[in-house]
């Protein structure tokens, strides 16, 4: 423990036994806890409490209060727990019997304090951070702290239950671990005695009339299997497997979810990986007798495992395609599709059932869909999806819900009235055709696809969120499109597709709901981004209305369309006046138009967002040379520079000098000059007058004043991100050696300056605050004083202060101990507020 | 019915708000919160246990949020673009604007610190936020067929609102923070005499006997005067928008009644910027504001101008409003650091600061602080703590109560121990359940809900024929079968019953033996029988067929000789259900036996 901890501990120990005190916000005595977690966690030696007699005479104090409050009583317990996690400490602890005393017969368990569920909580989570060695578990065994626990399994408060579950894990764990390595069989008596008693509790809740008892230990089950995967389970599982069946197939249970998680922290156990015949056996059967809601979880678990029965992930692929399949079948003349599923392995009645109900149609769907999506985000599956008839599937559902499809069979009828207008599954359904985008072989649906989508698209009906997904649906499949070979009749549907595309996209810029016109936008950028090289894409947007309705939306009253809008404005311009072959080129108006009205934006937007959105489109230009000749992008960084110096927002500022770092990179590699250090070095005569050039550019350009006093901005990453740069320039004109041996600074009125500056910058990258009035003589723009200033300052040093603490938020212990001494020495109790 | 609440984060009133409740049902999370006081996963409520019924989408039914603070919607975006949650959120239109403001100066602070991952980015907020439905006062919004939401008035800042929330007859109001006096820029909140199941109200003031509003607001006042006259300057951190502006109309009135000169700036772009929301949402000020908003608007202030970084410098008197509120980095500690030094200077706190920040040392009495690079930063300026913030207090609450007339009333945000007072007091005036679940606690209300049914014309008429004229005063009971499908109930007759359910009827007759003693014939008996019947049921059809048996009505009658005894006859009398009443009186009557004589 550092010494001023030390020093500060026995007055705040005294203070937070002292029942006088005020009490202290929990958040001081969690982070107290974190403290000493930490101290312990890799020291099991004794000094701590040796040397600190105050730990122990606080928790000595807490214990003879009459009335101790619930939530000292619950540091004090946890406190107690962490200190005794070590063998050595528990024994220096319990000399004075303090923790038989906390955690035995005679301590709060039987106190009125007790029915404070802090007290509970303090605890449960004592003893778990306690029991890391024998005597700590025969402490509690012995005091009959078990029982305890098991009852705390069904408490009142979700947090206490659920911290004595995985209590109980833990003991269990621990005690078959601890003990002499023997192989486990399921007698009892082979067992160690903890893990006997934790082992019959589990039997005879699971054997109980008590609905609650079940769950508590199906849940201890889940988590025991989900955490700890040695041999020893299977000994456990053995034991309580049959009675599992039993659940599943009489059904009393209401646990069924339940169910489904224990059989899948099962199967994922690497214990289970090889067992042939009974386990898989009872997995298949759970598939079976589990309703497609229950099951839903279960079978995509099974289906993400690397081992597993191929006859099991075909039935669990079977339970999660059931729905898509009776969809298909409902939407369907008869014959006209081959259904997803071979009709002999499903029983479609449940599904059918649950499809036709207005209550658990939507809700079987969406989990369904939900289910599909991830399956088909996995980079690996072991079965094959039927994809094609997974997106008639999908777009029958699409066509359900929007009303574009009523069937004349019962069925249909029933799930299209389900079905109609309900965002939820139309969300759920959008998502899955994202994602299907990426599977090949559904090419010769992408005609009725696409009219799906569009249909969507284009309805007022549509609702925001789901036209959303529906814009990224549409963007995921334009770029499939893109990826097939291109025939001319190919490419004339492609063409087609992106003018209705387009006509609708005009439509939706224009939304009264600024949701609405966002979307779009996004959505434009995102089109661009993947489709600029493309031909008919460029000549289909050149000649709609929305390049025009973009650059109209940078003045929307809604700064995120704003926003938007220059980062579509600024994709645009990389395919118009920036791109060599682009039918605008030579439009040097508009292209000064366009660069003109960003820069005003970035200079009077009253809002982050938009200047921030400005701010990285000119970096993003930069980077690919759009900004034209060097001295132009000279001129275009230094203007740049000057307007988002002063900007308030300290991302636009963190934004300007990202531009000012690609600046530089690319002016040093334009130069010839390599940025990287060890690469093989230019004669020196050229070198020297190369890099006399470079900075000369970076004078003009502007660039150290800006990154000088961005040192020592008022918010911190501002001050990293521009000591870095300066680090990195100092290496193009100084080797990499002389970096920690800064030069010194030589008796000229440059040198004065620079003296100033390195004075200023030591006090004022730890004030955060560059003098506003008069640079003192340093000239920022003379190549030769920034010459000297790059040299003599100590720039590692700068960046070491920069990072040590990165925020103002004092996380040190000693900060810590200070606070709370001084929050319990006010005599005034300070209102605590909410603001 | 069961509406159970249960916290996923802490109560305490910088907590993590969040609360659950299952109506009908439905299940509805209010609130969202975060925990200012941590930087790790503690900030956020731990889902993890709502996660356990499945997938989030699936298992809620909508999000709703009662107003901007962070303590109520801070983990709004982590909530919805990083846990997943991709289902419909709810808040008022100022709500939906100025969320975005506040999430973004938090994220800021965050990510200020190195190494923080695990928290949401620009980007995410903006996406959470479009898929926030903005709601209006008192305006019904339909979640889906059977659950409804509607806003109410809650004063405590701009678009703070009540939300009841309504499954057919059953419903729940919960109030988020609120305030019940009106103050200088905000109304008190108000809501109709809706008798909810259970009220779900804040007590963060439950216990506070606050000074009056009037004394603080003089008490601030004068602190300012005196340091301004003096020549010091006067730093006032606070957050974007909230009560700061409740405080600037109060300097802003004070400078023009007493001519003072000395300037008063705020963080610049703030002003702008709540100037912008306070103008679109004038509607949700009071009265006061709106009326006298044509002539002149009340946030266009005088005497506040934009603050610049270089004015700190300045020499002479000033009033500073930066931000952030807990001293902790940007602009605020900037100004501190330089006014810190001097005592003709004053820091007034306005709100809490969690531990670990520049401003909870000021207030917990420290005026050494290390600053970074072991600078020591001694503070002799002045250190005050108002409270501004406006919460109901016990008195406040209790009309609330009275206004809505709960059926059951549940506190959340206070400490238990000192929270038994009203509860006590609430249970005495109203007789009324009061309920205080600990964080983690799940409360269960059980209601007697009545549940409305729709029945068929047809029934209705046919049955209204049936009987007496109906009246309003006298219940009138009416026969049908009860059709339970898609949850919707539905009295039907039994014949419409059978149809819509594809299902064949089935006569059902009960039987019943009697035993007479009677030596004679059995023909004889029911001749016997026959004529006693005959006899007695004057107004029946009583007939005697040519089987032997005997019928009334859809009753039958047949006699049959004992087995072992020939002086006995067993009749058998079968009747179906419609004429129950018929048949039990026939059994009754020929128990008694027949008369001696007949003729």
């Amino acid at each position: 423990m550092p010494r001023g901890c030390a020093a500060l501990l026995p007055g705040v120990c005294a203070a937070l036994a002292d029942p006088r005190q005020p009490g202290l916000d929990d958040t001081c005595l969690e982070k107290l806890l974190d403290w000493f977690r930490s101290l312990t966690w890799f020291d099991p030696t004794v000094e701590l409490v040796q040397d600190n007699p105050c730990l122990t005479e606080l928790i000595s104090s807490v214990l003879a209060l009459p009335e101790p409050s619930p939530s000292i009583l619950s540091f004090t317990l946890q406190l107690a727990g962490i200190l005794a996690s070590s063998e050595s400490r528990f024994q220096h602890l319990q000399q004075e019997k303090l923790l038989e005393r906390l955690f035995g017969q005679a301590g709060p368990r039987g106190r009125a304090v007790w029915e404070d569920a802090s007290v509970r909580s303090g605890w449960v989570k004592g003893v778990h951070s306690m029991v890391h060695h024998q005597p700590a578990l025969h402490l509690l065994c012995s005091e009959g702290g078990m029982d305890v626990i098991f009852t705390l399994q069904g408490d009142p408060s979700l947090f206490v239950a659920s911290a004595a579950s995985q209590l109980l894990v833990h003991i269990l764990t621990f005690s078959v671990e601890s003990e002499p390595s023997k192989p486990l069989g399921t007698k009892d008596c082979e067992w160690p005695a903890c893990a006997q008693m934790i082992k019959r509790h589990i039997e005879e809740s699971l054997q109980s009339s008590s609905a609650s008892r079940i769950e508590q230990s199906l849940k201890l089950l889940t988590s025991l299997f989900g955490s700890c995967y040695a041999a020893w389970t299977e000994a456990l599982w053995l034991d309580i497997a049959k009675q599992i069946e039993s659940f599943l197939m009489e059904e009393t249970v209401q646990a069924q979810h339940l169910l489904a998680n224990l059989l899948l922290n099962v199967a994922r156990s690497p214990v289970f990986c090889d067992t042939e015949g009974s386990f898989w056996a009872l997995v298949t059967s759970a598939l079976e007798h589990l309703t497609p809601v229950q099951a839903g979880p279960l079978a995509v678990g099974l289906l993400k495992l690397c081992k597993c029965p191929q006859d099991v992930r075909i039935q669990a692929l079977t339970v999660l395609l059931q729905p898509m399949d009776c969809i298909l079948r409902a939407a369907s003349q008869p014959l006209e599709y081959a259904g997803l599923l071979d009709e002999s392995v499903s029983d479609p009645v449940t599904v059918e059932s649950l499809l036709s109900s207005k209550t658990s149609c939507a809700g079987l769907l969406c989990q369904t869909l939900a289910h599909l999506e991830k399956l088909l985000s996995l980079k690996h599956l072991e079965v094959d999806l039927p994809c094609m008839s997974l997106l008639r599937s999908l777009m029958a559902i699409l066509q359900f819900c929007n009303g574009f499809l009523s069937p004349a069979s019962p069925l249909g009828s029933t799930i299209s009235r389900n079905l109609i207008n309900c965002f939820r599954v139309q969300k759920s359904a959008l998502d899955v055709l994202a994602a299907l985008s990426e599977k090949k072989g559904c090419d010769t649906l992408l005609g009725s696809l696409f009219d799906v989508l569009l249909a969507y698209l284009e309805s007022p009906n549509t609702s925001p969120t789901v036209l959303k997904k529906a814009f990224q649906a549409t963007s995921k499949w334009l770029m499939h499109l893109q990826e097939l070979s291109c025939s001319s009749s190919q490419c004339q549907r492609t063409e087609k597709i992106l003018k209705d595309v387009f006509v609708v996209l005009q439509k939706r810029l224009c939304s009264p709901c600024w949701e609405v016109r966002d979307s779009s936008l996004e959505f434009l950028t995102a089109m661009i981004k993947c489709l600029r090289d493309q031909d008919e894409f460029r000549q289909c947007l050149l000649s709609s209305e929305v390049p025009r309705l973009t650059e109209n939306l940078l003045e929307d009253p809604e700064s995120y369309v704003r926003a938007s809008a220059v980062t579509a404005v600024g994709h645009l311009a990389c395919i118009t006046y920036f791109a060599p072959e682009s039918p605008v080129l030579g439009n040097q108006d508009n292209k000064e138009n366009t660069v003109a009205k960003l820069q005003e934006i970035l200079s009077t937007d009253s809002e982050g967002f938009p200047r921030r959105a400005v701010i990285s489109i000119f970096t993003k230009w930069l980077r690919e040379g759009c900004t034209g000749q060097l001295e132009d992008t000279e001129q275009f960084v230094s203007r740049v520079i000057q307007t988002v110096e002063h900007d308030l927002d300290w991302e636009v500022r963190l934004g300007g000098l990202e531009l000012v770092e690609a600046f530089c990179s690319q002016t040093i590699c334009q130069r010839g000059l390599s940025e990287c250090p060890y690469a093989p070095a230019p004669s020196a005569a050229t070198s020297a007058s190369h890099q006399q050039d470079l900075l000369q550019g970076f004078c003009r350009a502007k660039l150290f004043g800006f990154l000088f006093r961005s040192l020592c901005d008022c918010d911190k990453p501002v001050g990293q991100r521009a000591c870095d740069i300066l680090i990195g320039l100092r290496g193009n004109f100084y080797p990499m050696s002389t970096l920690e041996n800064p030069r010194e600074i030589g008796d000229s009125p440059a040198g004065r300056g620079i003296a100033w500056l390195q004075r200023t910058l030591r006090q004022g990258s730890l004030a955060q605050n560059f003098p506003t009035g008069g640079d003192n003589g340093v000239d920022f723009q003379d190549p030769e004083s920034m010459m000297v200033a790059l040299g003599a300052i100590d720039l590692l040093e700068l960046h070491d202060e920069l990072n040590k603490s990165s925020d103002h938020v004092e996380e040190s212990p000693q900060s810590l101990l200070q606070d709370i001494l001084a929050t319990v020495g006010t005599i005034e109790d300070n209102e605590v507020d909410c603001y | 019915f069961t509406a159970c609440s249960s916290c996923p984060g802490a109560g305490q009133d910088v907590g993590r708000s969040c609360i659950l409740v299952s109506i009908a049902g439905k299940n509805v999370m209010l609130d969202c919160g975060m925990h200012m006081g941590y930087n790790d996963d503690r900030r956020f409520p731990d889902f993890s246990y709502i996660t356990q019924n499945g997938r989030l989408t699936d298992f809620l039914d909508c999000v709703i949020i009662s107003h901007f603070h962070l303590d109520h919607c801070g983990a709004l975006p982590y909530f919805s673009e990083m846990v997943g949650y991709d289902g419909p959120i709810y808040m008022t239109h100022p709500t939906k604007a100025i969320c975005p403001i506040l999430l973004e100066d938090y994220r800021k602070i965050t990510v200020d610190k190195k190494g923080e991952t695990n928290f949401f980015t620009s980007q995410m907020i903006k996406d959470c936020m479009k898929k926030v439905v903005a709601v209006h006062l008192h305006q019904t919004v339909q979640v889906d067929e059977e659950l409804e939401i509607k806003a109410y008035y809650a004063g405590h800042v701009l678009g703070a609102a009540m939300f009841q929330i309504k499954v057919g007859c059953e419903s729940v109001v919960y109030t988020g923070d609120y305030n019940m006096t009106p103050d200088r820029h905000l109304g008190a909140a108000w809501i109709d005499k809706c008798r909810p199941d259970l009220l779900i109200s804040e007590s963060t003031y439950a216990t506070t006997i606050r000074d009056s509003k009037r004394c603080r607001e003089r008490d601030f006042l004068k602190k300012v005067h005196e340091t301004v006259e003096r020549g010091g300057k006067v730093l006032i951190p606070v957050f974007a928008l909230g009560r700061a502006q409740e405080l600037c109309i109060l300097l802003e009135t004070f400078w023009e009644r007493m001519n003072l000169k000395a300037p008063i700036y705020f963080s610049t772009g703030l002003t702008e910027k709540a100037n912008h929301y306070y103008k679109l949402f004038i509607t949700w000020t009071n009265q006061k504001i709106r009326k006298t908003f044509v002539q002149r608007n009340m946030f266009e202030f005088k005497h506040i101008k934009a603050f610049d970084r270089a004015f700190a410098d300045n020499p002479g008197p000033m009033v500073v409003f930066a931000t952030p509120g807990m001293l902790h980095a940007g602009q605020s500690l900037q100004i501190f650091r330089k006014w810190a030094g001097n005592e003709k200077n004053m820091v007034i706190m306005p709100g809490y600061c969690v531990q670990g920040t520049v401003g909870h040392k000021i207030l917990s009495g420290q005026r050494k602080l290390e600053m970074e690079g072991r600078q020591i930063l001694e503070v002799k300026m002045q250190v005050e703590y108002m409270s501004f913030s406006a919460h109901a207090d016990a008195k406040g609450i209790m009309q609330l109560i009275r206004q809505a007339e709960p059926r059951n009333v549940l506190l959340v945000h206070g400490e238990a121990k000192k929270m038994e007072f009203l509860k006590q007091k609430i249970e005495q005036e109203f007789h009324v359940n009061c309920y205080m679940p600990a964080n983690g606690e799940t409360t269960t209300i059980f209601t007697n809900p009545c549940i409305p049914v729709d029945i068929s014309l047809g029934l209705l008429k046919r049955e209204a024929a049936i009987g007496p004229v109906p009246d309003a005063k006298k219940p009138k009971l009416m026969h049908g079968t009860l059709l339970m499908k898609d949850n919707s109930f539905r009295l039907v007759s039994p014949e419409q019953a059978l149809k819509e359910l594809g299902l064949a009827e089935h006569q059902l007759r009960f039987t019943c033996r009697v035993h007479i003693q009677d030596p004679r014939k059995e023909h004889e008996t029911v001749l016997r029988v026959y004529n006693h019947l005959k006899g007695v049921l004057k107004d029946y059809s009583v007939q005697h067929l040519p089987d032997g048996s005997i019928t009334v009505e859809s009753i039958l009658i047949q006699a049959t000789a004992h087995s072992e005894d020939q002086g006995t006859k067993v009749l058998l009398v079968s009747w179906t259900y419609q004429d129950e009443e018929l048949g039990s009186y026939l059994t009754s009557l020929l128990k008694k036996g027949l008369p001696q004589s007949t003729a």
